[in-house]
């Protein structure tokens, strides 16, 4: 009974975790010059497709509840992005996770995995404001859509139920919205989005709901002269994501260790050509304040490819 | 001056293919908004899904979008106009190279 409340506890407060990867990971679809964690709001042209892949590798230890917990997601991201027309754009998620979560308990190291598709994310932005000047725009962009319970939400193994966190999907419908701005010029780009997610209850459980803001630049390293044509840019990007997460409740009970506020420092290198774009980045957790024995996050590193078709 | 300068930056992009087929249309669109390698591709891609353009060069940084068209093939305003609106950008200013 002991230890199958540990592994309860451990799926509970790290399901915090996977809401972040779904998160962070889910909504990156743009494909222009654009943030590697999260979306803008340039255009996708009417009628055209872009298709994104992001590797997704999300790390977390530092146990405090003495379970020695130590928890890995790894995903894979793909992205289709279409344009009804040059305001209204469609876009589609659907990761292909890995996770696993090891713990002690009762003096014995147990791991906990599953692997397959997650739940499938769609969502539409609307181009509200649009400014187009000589080399530079700027765009603010409203979005919404739902997480759909896609992912299987009932594995088990050997010892039971998989956790929450473990599970490939939340097995629940989950409303998103949010609003996202662009400012660009030949030299920069800088980006803000703020987005909420309403986690639903399936299952007995419920995540907290995910309010964010996020914030890139992007400048040109290379070339450092522009000539005619249209040549490759090389970015530099630093990106910030402060994220916050409510309490997750378990059969209608607020669970305390669980849920909290985490901000991501992240650099990265993103290469931007006509027809394709490769990027990388390393978000670092610089200010972890979680809630009780919630697991905390060492790094979430991405490398992801964009296409034009 | 800057007006001069374009002027001139598309003069220079033009004479070699004026001179490759005299009896070809050629049109300088000047695009505002493009500001990415990324995005040139959709104004491309829109601009070539016109029947009888030949050509598409962009020049990301003067924001100069150069048509050059089949022997015999025109290019109106307006239809220049909706597909750089379906790219995604604005239109603005559109001459025929003589």
């Amino acid at each position: 009974m002991k230890t199958s409340q540990a592994y309860k506890k451990a799926g509970r407060s790290a399901h915090v975790l996977a809401v972040l990867l779904v998160g962070v990971g889910g909504w990156t679809g743009q494909a222009r010059g654009a943030p590697i964690t999260f979306n803008t709001a340039l255009p996708v042209a009417k009628g055209e497709f872009f298709f994104r892949e992001q590797l997704v590798v999300n790390q977390s230890g530092d146990d405090p509840s003495g379970l020695d917990r130590d928890r890995r997601a790894e995903a894979a991201v793909s992205v289709l992005g279409y344009g009804v027309d040059s305001k209204l754009a469609l876009f589609g998620v659907l990761p292909y996770e890995r996770n696993e979560l090891k713990l002690t308990s009762s003096g014995q190291r147990v791991t906990r995995r599953a692997s397959g598709f997650g739940d499938l994310t769609v969502f539409g932005r609307y181009t509200l404001v649009q400014r187009d000047e000589p080399g530079s725009n700027f765009r603010v962009a409203p979005f919404a859509g739902i997480k759909s319970p896609t992912g299987e939400d009932k594995e088990n193994d050997t010892l039971g139920r998989l956790p929450p966190s473990v599970q490939l999907g939340s097995g629940s419908w989950d409303p998103l919205a949010g609003v996202v701005m662009t400012y660009q010029t030949l030299d920069y780009q800088v980006d803000g989005q703020f987005s909420y997610q309403a986690n639903n209850e399936a299952n007995g459980f419920e995540a907290g709901d995910v309010a964010r803001l996020d914030g890139s630049l992007q400048y040109r390293l290379w070339p450092r002269t522009l000539s005619g044509g249209v040549p490759a840019f090389l970015y530099g990007v630093i990106e910030a994501n402060l994220i916050h997460q409510g309490k997750d409740r378990v059969d209608g009970t607020t669970d305390p260790n669980s849920g909290g506020t985490r901000l991501f420092l992240t650099p990265g290198i993103q290469y931007v050509t006509k027809r394709w774009i490769a990027e990388a980045a390393m978000q670092a957790p610089v200010s972890q304040n979680l809630n009780g024995t919630a697991l905390e996050n060492d790094y979430i590193a991405r490398v992801s490819v964009r296409f034009n078709f | 001056m800057k007006t001069i300068r374009q002027l001139m930056m598309a003069l220079a992009l033009l004479l070699p293919l004026v001179a490759a087929n005299a009896a070809s249309m050629t049109y300088t669109l000047q695009v505002d908004g493009l500001a990415c390698p990324f995005c040139a591709y959709g104004i491309e891609k829109k601009l070539s899904s016109i029947k009888g353009v030949a050509k598409v060069d962009v020049d990301i940084k003067h924001g100069l979008v150069v048509v050059t068209m089949t022997e015999g093939a025109e290019l109106s305003e307006q239809l220049a106009r909706d597909k750089v609106k379906d790219a995604g950008f604005t239109l603005r200013s559109f001459s025929r190279i003589p």
